[in-house]
C-alpha cells in the first residue's frame, strides 16, 4: 500500500510544474542573483594598497627620514601604498581622475591633499601623523636627555608590532553568507506549498480528489502520511539541489560540518512542510488565501531573519531575543550560521531543539484538525 | 467605452497584489528618508577622518591604557558589547564592530619593563578597518617605547602626559572640492533607482493581467463579433493601458515629492522625472511582451518576480553599481534597468545643465527607448505568430 500511494503521489506532484518552479527554480535563480549582486561586497572590505603620489621637489629630496619612511611602507607584499613621485600638476591630474586617493606635499608641516574624506585618505593621514608624532617625541626626549641621540635613532628604526591576532576557530566573518542561509531557510518553508496541497487532497470538504481518497478503504492518517512522505522527499531533494548549487557552483562556505548541514536541511524541510500543512488545516478559506498566508508569513519571518538586511537579525537578537526564538526561519538561518561561524555546538543544538518543538506543534495541530472528519454528504 | 471600463475593472480586481509593491516601496522610502535625515550633509567641504566601530575590552586599569583609549577614541567609536565570546563574535559578524581589542592583564607593567607584550585583536581579516586601527595602536605604543627605552624610571602617568602632547599635532589636510555647489541628491537618487523595482513589478502585473484576459480565445472571438470596430477596441485598450501606467508612475513620483520636498525643487528633479518617464515607456514594452508570451495565470507572478528581481539585482537597484563586479555589469548592460540606474546616478551628480553635461544622460535615455521599441517589436511578432497559428 505504501509503495502504491507513495509512487503515484510522487508522479502526481512532479507534474505540478508551478509548485516545482516556485519551490526549486525560484530559489536557485534568486541564489544566482544574490551571488551576482553580493559577491563583491565582502572583497570590497579587504585592504588593497592605496594609490598615492608625493610631490618630488627639493623639500622632499632634502627630508631623508620622511622619504625613507614613505619608501619603507611602499615596498613589499604587505605595503600600505602604491607610491608614485610626480610634479604638482601631474598629481592634481591624477587626483581629478581619481587614479590616486591623495598626494603628499613635503613642507612644514607635511600636507596631504585629497578630494574626499574616505578611509583610504584617513590611513594616509594616519601615516603622516605617525611621522609627525615620532619626530615630536624625539624632540621631547632629546630636550630631557640630549645624550641619548644615537640610541633614539636606533630605536626609531626598529618598529614593533603591539597587536596579535586572536584567530577565531570558526569561519571568517563573511556577512554575505547570511543571505544565502536565509535563502535556504526560505526554500525549506516554501515546502509549505506541498504541505498545503497534502491537506487539500486529504480533507474531503476541500477537493474532489480528497473526497475520492476518503472513500477508499485506507486509513486516513496512513493515506496522509504515505503521500506526505512523497512531498517531503521532493522538497528535501530540492533543498539539497539548492545547497549543492551554492556549495559546488557558487563555492560558498558552509563550514566543515557537512553531516550537520544535511541534518539541518532535513529538519528544515520537515518544519516547512508541517508549517504548510498546519496553515492549510487551520485557515479554512480558499487556496489563494492559504498561499497568501504561507508566502506572507514566510516573507515576514525572512525579513526578521535578515534576508533583506542582515543587521535586522542582529538587532532582533539583541533587543528582542524572544522574537528570534519564535521565528522558525531565524532558527534555521541561525543553525547554518552557527555551524559555519562557531566551533562549538551549543547554539546549534539549541536551534535544532526549538525547531523540533515547532515541528511537534505544527504536526499535532494538524493532526487534531484533520482527524475523525466524516461526511454524510458533501 | 465598454472595453475601457472592462480594463479598469480588471485592474481594480488585481489592485491588491499591486498594492503590495506600492506599500513595500513606500516602506523602503520611509526607512530611507528617516535614516538619511541627520546625515543630510551638503557634500564634504573639509576633511573629516573616518571613525571605525571598535569594541574595547580592558582587563586592567592603568594610566597608560587610559591614555591609549583616549588616543584611539580619535579614530574609533567605542561600542559597548558584553564581554562574552558569542556576543563579541556576533557583533563582529554583523559589523556592529569591525575590530575587537582586548588589553590583557599585566600589559602596562610588562610594557614599562620593555617586555614583549601584546594586545589581542579580533577583526575582519585583511580589512581596511583592521589596517587603520593597527596603525594607530602601533603608533601609540612605538612612540611610548621611545620614552620607556630612553628615559629611565619614567612613570606611566608622565608617559601618558608626554604622549598626549606628542600626539596632538596632526598633518594638515587640504580638500579640493573644485568649488562646486554640491546639492545632496543621494536620497532622490536612491529613491528613483528603487522606483525601477516597484514600477516594473506593478506595470508587468497590471498589464499582463489585462493582456491575458484579452488574449483568451473565447473572449476574443466574442469581442470580434461584437458591433464595435476592432480599431475602437484597440484604441480603448491602449488608452486604458496608458492611463494605468501613467497613473502608476504618477503615484510613485508623487510619493518622492512628498517625502523629499525640500530637495525636489531643482533641475535635477526634472531630469529624474524625465528618466523615470522614459523608463515607464520601456516597462510598457516589456510588459506587453511578457503578457503576450505567457500562457497561464500562475505564470504571471513567477515571470514578473524573476524578471524584476533579476534585472534589479544585477543592474544596481538594490546594491549600488560600484559594488558590482565588472562581469555582472557587462551582463547588466543588456537590461534597460542598468541604463536607467546609470542615468540616475549621473543625474544625481549634475551641477551644470549645459548640453555637454547632460549628453551622457540623454544617450542613456535613448538606449532605454531603444529597449522599449525592441520589446514592442518582439511582442508584435509574438502576437502575429499567434494570430496565424
Amino acid at each position: 500500500m505504501f509503495v502504491h500511494i507513495f509512487a503515484y503521489r510522487l508522479k502526481c506532484l512532479m507534474r505540478d510544474w508551478e509548485t516545482i518552479l516556485w519551490t526549486m527554480v525560484f530559489p536557485l535563480v534568486l541564489g544566482t542573483f544574490f551571488y551576482m549582486a553580493f559577491s563583491n561586497l565582502y572583497t570590497n572590505e579587504i585592504f588593497n594598497p592605496i594609490n598615492i603620489a608625493v610631490i618630488n621637489d627639493e623639500q622632499y629630496a632634502k627630508n631623508k627620514s620622511f622619504r625613507e619612511a614613505l619608501e619603507e611602507v611602499s615596498t613589499g607584499d604587505e605595503r600600505l601604498f602604491n607610491l608614485s613621485e610626480t610634479t604638482i600638476d601631474e598629481a592634481n591630474e591624477l587626483l581629478n581622475e581619481n587614479l590616486i586617493d591623495g598626494y603628499i606635499v613635503v613642507e612644514m608641516p607635511i600636507k596631504l591633499v585629497v578630494n574626499n574624506s574616505g578611509i583610504n585618505q584617513s590611513i594616509v593621514k594616519s601615516f603622516i601623523d605617525n611621522y609627525i608624532h615620532a619626530s615630536s617625541a624625539v624632540e621631547t626626549i632629546l630636550s630631557i636627555e640630549p645624550e641619548q641621540i644615537q640610541k633614539i635613532i636606533d630605536d626609531i628604526g626598529n618598529r614593533e608590532t603591539y597587536v596579535s591576532e586572536k584567530k577565531s576557530t570558526g569561519g571568517e566573518p563573511n556577512t554575505i553568507l547570511l543571505y544565502f542561509y536565509t535563502l535556504i531557510a526560505m526554500t525549506c518553508f516554501y515546502g509549505g506549498f506541498f504541505g498545503m496541497r497534502e491537506i487539500n487532497d486529504i480533507q474531503a470538504d476541500i477537493s474532489s480528489v480528497a473526497a475520492r481518497v476518503n472513500a477508499a478503504p485506507v486509513h486516513k492518517i496512513k493515506a496522509f502520511l504515505f503521500s506526505a512522505a512523497a512531498s517531503v522527499l521532493i522538497q528535501l531533494v530540492e533543498v539539497l539541489v539548492l545547497i549543492s548549487y551554492l556549495v559546488f557552483m557558487l563555492k560558498l562556505d558552509f563550514g566543515s560540518k557537512t553531516g550537520f548541514v544535511l541534518l539541518t536541511a532535513f529538519i528544515g524541510t520537515i518544519t516547512g512542510f508541517s508549517f504548510g500543512a498546519f496553515i492549510s488545516a487551520v485557515v479554512k478559506k480558499s487556496e489563494g488565501i492559504k498561499v497568501a498566508v504561507i508566502v506572507g508569513v514566510t516573507m515576514i519571518c525572512c525579513f526578521f531573519a535578515g534576508m533583506m538586511q542582515h543587521e535586522i537579525k542582529y538587532i532582533i537578537s539583541r533587543k528582542a531575543p524572544v522574537l528570534s526564538y519564535v521565528n522558525p526561519l531565524n532558527l534555521l538561518t541561525d543553525s547554518f550560521y552557527s555551524l559555519y561561524y562557531y566551533d562549538t555546538f551549543s547554539r546549534y543544538f539549541k536551534n535544532i531543539i526549538l525547531l523540533t518543538v515547532f515541528i511537534a506543534v505544527f504536526c499535532s495541530g494538524t493532526y487534531l484538525m484533520i482527524r475523525r472528519r466524516k461526511y454524510a454528504s458533501i | 467605452m465598454q472595453v475601457f471600463k472592462l480594463c479598469l475593472n480588471i485592474i481594480k480586481k488585481n489592485l491588491h497584489i499591486m498594492l503590495i509593491y506600492v506599500i513595500v516601496f513606500l516602506a523602503v522610502s520611509l526607512i530611507m528618508s528617516s535614516s538619511m535625515t541627520g546625515t543630510g550633509k551638503a557634500g564634504d567641504i573639509s576633511f573629516t577622518g573616518k571613525k571605525v566601530d571598535v569594541a574595547f575590552i580592558s582587563e586592567e586599569e592603568s594610566a597608560l591604557i587610559d591614555g591609549f583609549k583616549h588616543e584611539l577614541g580619535k579614530i574609533a567609536n567605542f561600542v559597548e558589547i558584553p564581554d562574552e565570546t558569542e556576543a563579541l563574535q556576533d557583533a563582529l559578524y554583523f559589523r556592529k564592530v569591525s575590530y575587537i581589542v582586548r588589553v590583557p592583564e599585566g600589559f602596562s607593567e610588562g610594557f614599562m619593563r620593555s617586555e614583549d607584550v601584546r594586545l589581542e585583536k579580533t577583526a575582519v581579516p585583511n580589512s581596511v578597518d583592521n589596517i587603520y586601527i593597527d596603525l594607530c595602536i602601533d603608533k601609540y605604543f612605538n612612540t611610548a617605547r621611545l620614552y620607556v627605552r630612553n628615559l629611565k624610571d619614567i612613570s606611566q602617568e608622565a608617559l601618558a602626559r608626554y604622549l598626549e602632547s606628542d600626539l596632538a599635532p596632526a598633518a594638515s589636510v587640504e580638500m579640493i572640492t573644485n568649488g562646486k555647489e554640491n546639492n545632496d541628491h543621494t536620497y532622490a537618487n536612491y529613491f528613483y533607482n528603487f522606483l525601477a523595482y516597484s514600477l516594473l513589478s506593478v506595470i508587468i502585473l497590471g498589464m499582463s493581467a489585462l493582456i491575458f484576459v484579452f488574449n483568451d480565445r473565447d473572449l476574443r472571438m466574442r469581442n470580434e463579433c461584437s458591433p464595435v470596430k476592432s480599431g475602437s477596441i484597440n484604441m480603448q485598450f491602449i488608452l486604458a493601458n496608458l492611463l494605468f501606467t501613467v497613473s502608476a508612475w504618477f503615484v510613485m513620483v508623487l510619493l518622492c515629492f512628498l517625502l523629499n520636498f525640500k530637495n525636489s525643487l531643482s533641475m535635477n528633479t526634472v531630469y529624474f522625472l524625465l528618466s523615470s518617464f522614459v523608463f515607464v515607456f520601456c516597462c510598457c514594452g516589456l510588459s506587453y511582451f511578457i503578457g503576450n508570451l505567457i500562457k497561464s495565470k500562475g505564470a504571471i507572478g513567477a515571470v514578473c518576480n524573476i524578471v524584476t528581481l533579476g534585472f534589479c539585482f544585477i543592474s544596481g537597484v538594490f546594491v549600488p553599481q560600484e559594488y558590482l563586479g565588472s562581469f555582472v555589469l557587462k551582463i547588466a548592460g543588456f537590461t534597460p534597468t542598468y541604463w536607467y540606474v546609470k542615468a540616475n546616478n549621473e543625474i544625481a551628480k549634475l551641477t551644470e545643465f549645459g548640453f555637454q553635461n547632460v549628453k551622457p544622460i540623454l544617450s542613456d535615455l535613448l538606449i532605454i527607448i531603444g529597449f522599449g521599441l525592441a520589446f514592442f517589436t518582439a511582442a508584435l511578432v509574438a502576437v502575429k505568430n499567434k494570430r496565424y497559428a
